[in-house]
């Protein structure tokens, strides 16, 4: 029947066209929400998941990794206590202002890390290394915020809160989830010149490698315990948090998914609006298979067959528009999560909408009267 | 000569109470290979209804259609799109055929699901379009040919496969007068040459003369 669905397919190709627009028009739409949602959550996690840590130690009630609050660095030694860790190692989140060459100025995120270790640095350098932020006045700065700040030329020198900063590398890939451009910087630098938040005796992150990853749940317990004015947290547990707090409480993942919501039902609804009519307008054929001995199964696998077709045509096309405007897009300051697990998980909701909108043409063609056949 | 369907006392009654109409009234009747019956009656006398539950399109409210000795108006509705593939060609008056497949592809159609051997598909369909004179024309598609050409596409289309009993239901209503007169002689010639039982519904008269035998209905009886 796969021959018969596509031959009926193809021929009336106006028909064809308007279920493939629904379908592509759904699946771009779709494609969008989810990848931008997924790579908006990945900025917002970016340093937690890059940073090889298993403990990630914070003030009380951090909701999330951009809003850290200031504690007494030297807590350090409480968490270096605990049996099960192997290192641990302080960091520093902080905010502040780099002067644009035109005069104007441009907030960033301040990432202060240890540049002995690596421990919270960039995880992918273009120019420069992490090491070279050491012993002085030298930042490091994501090449993706070149738009917003002007040419990032390593050697150049910026002024970050009125201090001046030679720009030693670029990194590539982070990104914080308010979009402002995130600098990083060494953390004995961040204590010496960038004290407006925190003070020289404090930290807004300590980060803990330990021996046995599987006792992790066990130090979280053991640290809660001794450290009663910190929250601590498992890495997985610090990326669930940050993420739950910008999908749920912000409300954003809820818009998020409305309009991949919307998108579906927008596509399901053109290519179920069409599959129906195109099912009216075959009746006539239906019935004389029926009658020439066809089982309504056989019908069903023509109607199937021809969603699914459409399916996997439109959304093959949506694909490929989405990941071709994929470069501008990030250009514009936006990441897509294009994933292939993304596009394979969408393909099946997807289809599974295609399907689901051939509902009403099955149920036609399950009650028609093969005798209807016999009507001129 | 053992007739290969019989109608035993078979009745088509639609609603209930005053609003009862009998379609079709305790008819019986025995169709022999290589036999053409025609079918004539004025409209509303169950002509098409009788057509219909002979071809087991339609269960009757009550008697018996037996198919070579088994009785297929008590088959479950699952068995019986087997039953129709397996002795049934049918010709409607619209011609039915399927407007994105060309008559090569229409006559291909019956035989995929009649699960042909795919090797075979193309050079049978091929040979029953030559047979009804229509080979030069098997890459057309049905907006392509004429009415009379489309009526022998679905000659063809019914004899795909080989079935022992065509059913045709007005052939000639949507064809001229010198076509109509073609198509009944083809049907004549599928009854006698291939030994094909052949049941025709037709207000056509020429078709009277044709016959081998012919049966008239009024008010859903034998009259």
């Amino acid at each position: 029947m796969l021959w018969l669905a596509l031959k009926t397919l193809f021929h009336e190709r106006g028909r064809l066209i308007i279920t493939l627009t629904g379908i592509i028009f759904s699946t771009v739409l779709t494609l969008a929400q989810v990848s931008m949602y997924l790579g908006m959550m990945g900025n917002a996690t970016g340093v937690i998941r890059h940073t090889d840590a298993d403990i990630w130690v914070m003030s009380k009630n951090v909701q999330n990794f951009d809003f850290a609050n200031p504690f007494p660095e030297e807590r350090i030694n409480k968490v270096r206590s605990m049996p099960d860790v192997i290192w641990a190692d302080r960091l520093i989140l902080t905010w502040g202002f780099l002067k644009l060459g035109s005069g104007g100025q441009e907030q960033v995120q301040i990432i202060g890390f240890n540049p002995d270790t690596g421990v919270g640095a960039p995880w992918k350098m273009v120019s420069g290394s992490r090491s070279d932020v050491k012993g002085g006045r030298y930042m490091i700065i994501d090449r993706t915020s070149e738009k917003r700040l002007g040419g990032l030329q390593p050697g150049s020198v910026w002024e970050l809160n009125q201090v001046q900063f030679k720009l030693a590398g670029l990194s590539e890939g982070t990104r914080s989830f308010t979009t402002a451009p995130v600098v990083f910087i060494g953390y004995n630098q961040v204590h010496r010149y960038l004290t407006h938040f925190v003070r020289d005796d404090q930290a807004t992150y300590i980060v803990a490698k330990l021996r046995d990853p599987e006792k992790t749940e066990e130090t979280v317990r053991a640290l809660r315990e001794v450290m009663k004015d910190n929250d601590i947290l498992s890495k997985k547990d610090f990326i669930k948090k940050t993420v739950l707090y910008w999908t749920v409480q912000t409300g954003m993942g809820m818009g998020f998914f409305l309009t991949a919501l919307l998108g579906l039902i927008v596509g399901g609804a053109i290519v179920g609006q069409t599959v129906y009519a195109n099912t009216m307008e075959h009746l006539r054929e239906f019935g004389t298979l029926k009658a020439l001995g066809a089982r309504n199964s056989d019908i069903y696998a023509v109607i199937f067959s021809q969603v699914g077709i459409n399916a996997v045509i439109g959304f093959f096309i949506g694909s490929i528009l989405i990941i071709s405007l994929q470069g501008s897009v990030e250009k514009a300051g936006v990441s897509l999560y294009l994933h292939p697990l993304l596009f394979m998980s969408l393909f099946l909701v997807v289809l599974l909408t295609c399907l689901l909108s051939a509902f009403f043409s099955v149920r036609k063609v399950r009650s028609l009267d093969p005798v209807t056949v016999f009507r001129s | 000569m053992t007739p290969i369907l019989r109608t035993d006392n078979i009745s088509k009654i639609y609603g209930e109470g005053d609003g009862k109409v009998i379609a079709v009234d305790s008819i019986s009747l025995e169709l022999k290979k290589g036999e053409m019956l025609l079918i004539m009656g004025p409209s509303g006398s169950g002509k098409t209804t009788l057509l219909s539950i002979m071809g087991c399109i339609l269960h009757p409210t009550r008697g018996e259609v037996i198919i070579e000795d088994e009785i297929v108006s008590r088959l479950h509705e699952e068995a019986l799109p087997d039953i129709r593939k397996r002795y049934f060609g049918f010709v409607f008056q619209a011609f039915n055929l399927f407007p994105s497949l060309t008559a090569q592809e229409n006559v291909e159609l019956v035989l995929r699901l009649k699960k042909t051997p795919k090797a075979l598909i193309r050079q049978m369909a091929g040979e029953l379009l030559n047979k009804v004179g229509l080979s030069k024309r098997a890459s057309f598609y049905p907006s392509d040919l004429s009415g009379g050409e489309k009526q022998r596409v679905a000659f063809a289309r019914a004899l795909a496969g080989g079935p022992p009993i065509l059913l045709a239901d007005e052939p000639t209503a949507n064809l001229d007068s010198k076509t109509g007169l073609e198509v009944l002689k083809l049907l004549r010639e599928m009854a006698e040459q291939d030994s094909k039982a052949v049941v025709i519904v037709s207000h056509d008269p020429k078709a009277e003369s044709l016959a081998h035998r012919v049966i008239f209905l009024e008010d859903g009886r034998i009259g």
